[in-house]
């Protein structure tokens, strides 16, 4: 590498304090060790990257917009990379839109599509790398569709009870559950019930719940904590039904809050590590670089991120500054044009949307993709099983402790066989 | 040496010999003693098995007829008939074992032998084999086509009759009432003709091969929502019930086509039932999915069981009774069904009713193709489906405004003054939010929403958008209690604020 060269300054906007900043340190290690890894083998065209972190605290639009404008005017950065900032609402599109500069994020939002799509030019280079909030909900009804159809569960009714959160991702999420559910056989008997969050106080609407005798429950929230207590306080006095909760209940946290009532409860992630051979090396690098307690399956998200951005910049012949709308717009078409294969799936810009599409939920090819990951938790003490969907499924689906009284979990002859896929 | 005869007959020997070689056929001269006198290099070619010089005949045929290079069928009677037929002139095509065709053509030499021609004509055979598929195919098209236009010029005529003689009655017609009855009977007319011809186009397509069937994963509970609503006023018109019992479950065939062959089978089942119901269900079966179109109509003969699908095929007693059945609708489902390889079937009571169902595959799940692959707000966004009153009186910025709102799924409510938004009030408009201009005609924003609250009777959440930024007027607005937004509106911060004033009241200080 050229030590003469000026390096190129990569800003990455994490909350690095306020309650999500367990997920914004696992960003900010994702970011270093793509950072190492691609400066060892001679940065972007023999410059160096050079990461630049900005705090966003409680990621509301205020923080994230200043976090991007200090970034942009007192850094100079040639592109934001991060993971995600909940709160902002796109507000931050505004500054970097100005600059001309490169974003790539993992915002999960549904708004990401009707910002970029009301104005392509001046959104050009503004990337969600991840699929939005919305596709939750439609991938969430076919999943236990899945279950039904493959006669892995035999639900009690076609009723489905859904519990939100106040955050619009999980009014989102909700929405669109809601609204795929009927098309695949299921019927909205409760909700959707927007409940003011944060809370650990669920008994009220537990019960309201308890009333309509669902044969599903979904809680989109997405706190650990908060759905933890959620579980705790659904099994103090179950239904026969599947309990879905959003997101959250994939950290480790949850697991040590809900303790033996976790294990049952169904958990998805649009952008998770996967547990292939990838996924391993690169969870066993993360880990030897940041030690054992790290959680590689967040990290990934800002690696992955990092990675693709270097990879376009290097084909588009460099990155550009602030203000460099020529040479950015080269990234960006470089960014839309490659399909890269990460180590959670694949990144494939949608060309209208730039934004990631989900699979199965929208592409049927998973190398064409991110894979909308299902998981059950088995033993609270242990890592999530992933049972959905093919070909990145390791376990399989099993009744819930609460519900495996009615019936037997039948033994599948082919225990990756489960989907007919 | 070119005088020497000796010479000269060998040289050109040698010369005849060799441009024999060069021949694209094989050729074969069998001396009067039925032994190979001479054989050439394509006949060394085109056999695995070439009669070598000397050979005899008959050793030559028997040789054949063991090596199976050529397909017979009865390989000894094959052998005795050449024999017999040696120095006899004959011709005759044989497929080589690897498939190509060779024609065999042999001529009696003067001296009692034979000259045997070995030529490849699979090129020859294939093309003609085409052409004659090509044209026994024409002969049936034009014969189905003659079959058809007979059929349909007899159906057609008859809606034209009838419209001719309305349009000469109606230019006549003063009565408005007769002559609105004979424009209706008019429009009949047309949609029977419409349907008669959108029928000659599909059946015209599917005999060209011109459909494609497009095999996806599917609901079918979205193709039954559209069976219903096609369906529901033609059956409440008959006094029918329609029901469909929405099934759960993927199926795996094309959507556009399955739904041809439904909306046949559904439209059948209401013209030929008078009293009582119609229901579309299914059936599990295996790996198929049965889809059952029940009528409690009039039934179908046992005699009538297979030709009901024929062309403009309808019971004697239909002829007499309907006029609107043009009799191709089954047809149609028949040649669908064969396309798409579906089975179709039909059970039925005379008097008692009919069931016509198709079976189809059953998908996967995962790859079922819903509506969900046009994302957007207006479906599940956060705000989708919120009534929201907009006062507003600059007429360009209430049209960008309402734009903007409606594309995130908002119902919108739009009034230019207070006036208005109050009229919107009374009249019973229900919204959870009031977005006010600040500076109206007569009026400030403060002051409408203040107004539209007394006629809802309730604090209903509201802001206040504003081009002037003077600190007292902001001052003002804050001191109502109502949170500020300043011109030009940026998009995400009315989204914030909009969601913390429905979903978070506990944040919905104005961010400016």
């Amino acid at each position: 590498m050229a030590a003469d060269l000026p390096p190129v300054p990569i800003g990455s906007m994490i909350p690095l304090t306020g309650p999500s900043a367990a997920d914004g340190a696992e960003f900010r290690k994702g970011m270093i060790l793509a950072v190492e890894e691609l400066n060892a083998r001679g940065g972007l065209l023999g410059r160096r990257f050079e990461p630049i972190f900005a705090d966003t605290c409680r990621q509301t639009a205020e923080e994230v917009v200043a976090a991007a404008r200090w970034l942009i005017e007192k850094h100079q950065v040639h592109a934001i990379v991060n993971g995600y900032n909940i709160g902002p609402q796109n507000s931050e599109y505004e500054p970097i839109a100005d600059a001309g500069i490169i974003y790539v994020h993992a915002n999960t939002l549904l708004q990401h599509h009707d910002t970029v799509m009301s104005d392509p030019e001046r959104y050009f280079g503004c990337f969600m790398a991840d699929p939005a909030d919305y596709w939750y909900g439609p991938g969430f009804i076919k999943f236990i569709s899945w279950l039904r159809d493959t006669g892995q569960w035999t639900p009690s009714s076609d009723r489905l009870a859904i519990v939100s959160g106040s955050k619009p991702y999980s009014i989102v999420i909700a929405n669109a559950m809601a609204a795929s559910a009927a098309e695949y056989g299921w019927r909205v008997c409760f909700g959707p019930k927007i409940v003011q969050t944060p809370t650990t106080r669920w008994r009220e609407v537990l019960e309201e719940v308890r009333a309509a005798n669902p044969a599903v429950l979904a809680n989109t929230h997405f706190y650990a904590g908060d759905l933890a207590h959620f579980q705790r306080q659904f099994v103090e006095k179950p239904l026969d039904c599947i309990v879905y909760l959003q997101y959250g209940a994939t950290h480790r946290s949850f697991s040590d809050i809900a303790q033996e009532a976790a294990v049952g409860v169904i958990v998805s992630s649009v952008v998770g590590l996967l547990r292939d051979d990838l996924g391993k090396r690169f969870e066993a690098r993360y880990n030897a670089r940041f030690g054992e307690g790290s959680t590689a399956t967040i990290g990934c998200q800002s690696y992955s991120n990092m990675h693709h951005y270097a990879v376009a910049a290097a084909m588009a012949g460099g990155s550009g500054a602030p203000g460099d709308f020529e040479q950015n717009r080269k990234v960006a078409y470089a960014l839309k044009g490659m399909i890269y294969r990460s180590v959670q799936g694949t990144i494939r810009y949608h060309p209208d949307w730039q934004a990631v599409a989900p699979y199965p939920v929208v592409t049927h090819d998973p190398s064409l993709g991110m894979p909308h990951i299902f998981y059950q938790i088995h033993d609270h003490r242990q890592p999530l099983a992933m049972i959905a969907p093919e070909p990145y499924n390791t376990e399989r689906f099993i009744l819930p402790p609460w519900m495996s009284g009615r019936t037997v979990a039948r033994p599948a002859a082919n225990p990756r066989g489960l989907t007919n896929l | 040496m070119a005088d020497d005869p000796q010479a000269r007959a060998l040289t050109l020997d040698a010369t005849v010999l060799a441009g024999l070689d060069m021949l694209p056929d094989g050729v074969a001269i069998w001396g009067p003693d039925r032994r190979l006198a001479y054989g050439n290099g394509a006949l060394r070619r085109s056999l695995d098995a070439p009669p070598a010089v000397g050979e005899a005949f008959d050793d030559f045929a028997r040789r054949v007829a063991q090596s199976h290079e050529l397909a017979l069928m009865e390989p000894d009677d094959w052998v005795a008939t050449e024999i017999a037929d040696f120095g006899k002139e004959k011709s005759v095509d044989y497929v080589l074992a690897h498939g190509a065709v060779m024609q065999v053509t042999q001529r009696p030499t003067r001296d009692g032998g034979m000259t045997v021609a070995y030529s490849d004509v699979t090129a020859i055979k294939r093309n003609e084999q085409a052409l004659r598929a090509a044209k026994e195919a024409a002969e049936a098209t034009d014969e189905a086509k003659s079959r058809f236009l007979r059929a349909a010029n007899h159906d057609l005529r008859q809606p034209l009759a009838s419209l001719k003689i309305l349009i000469y009655s109606c230019m006549r017609e003063e009565d408005e009432r007769v002559r609105a009855e004979m424009l209706h009977a008019m429009s009949v007319s047309a949609l029977i003709m419409e349907d008669l011809l959108g029928a000659l186009l599909q059946i015209g397509q599917l005999d060209a091969g011109r459909i494609q069937p497009r095999v996806t994963s599917f609901q079918l509970s979205q193709l039954f929502e559209r069976l219903a609503i096609q369906f529901r006023h033609q059956a409440e018109e008959k006094g029918l019930k329609l029901r469909f019992v929405t099934p759960r479950g993927t199926v795996a065939t094309d959507r556009a086509l399955l739904e041809r062959i439904l909306s046949n089978f559904v439209a059948n089942a209401i013209r030929f039932t008078e009293v009582g119901t119609v229901l579309v269900g299914c059936r599990k079966e295996g790996r198929m999915l049965r889809i059952e179109v029940v009528d409690t109509g009039r039934g179908v003969k046992d005699e009538d069981r297979e030709r009901v699908f024929d062309e403009f095929y309808r019971a004697t007693e239909e002829r007499r009774v309907q006029k609107s059945g043009l009799g191709l609708g089954l047809n149609i489902v028949r040649r669908l069904a064969e396309l798409l390889e579906h089975p179709v079937r039909l059970r039925s009571r005379v008097g008692r009713g009919s069931i016509f169902s198709v079976s189809v595959p059953l998908g996967n799940v995962w790859h079922s193709e819903g509506g969900e692959i046009e994302i957007s707000e207006t479906v599940a966004g956060e705000f989708a489906g919120v009534p929201v009153l907009l006062v507003e009186d600059d007429d360009i910025l209430r049209r960008s405004m309402t734009q903007l709102l409606q594309r995130w799924g908002i119902e919108v409510h739009a009034a230019a003054d207070e006036a208005e938004a109050v009229r919107l009030a009374a009249e019973g408009v229900s919204v959870r939010m009031i977005v006010a201009d600040f500076n109206l005609k007569s009026r400030t924003g403060v002051e409408v929403v203040r107004a539209l609250r007394a006629v809802f009777g309730a604090e209903t959440p509201a802001m206040i958008v504003t081009a002037d930024a003077e600190p007292r007027v902001l001052a003002s607005i804050r001191e109502a209690g109502l949170p500020v937004l300043i011109k030009p509106v940026s998009p995400p911060r009315l989204r914030v604020l909009m969601h913390n004033l429905l979903f978070e009241p506990g944040h919905a200080a104005g961010p400016n």
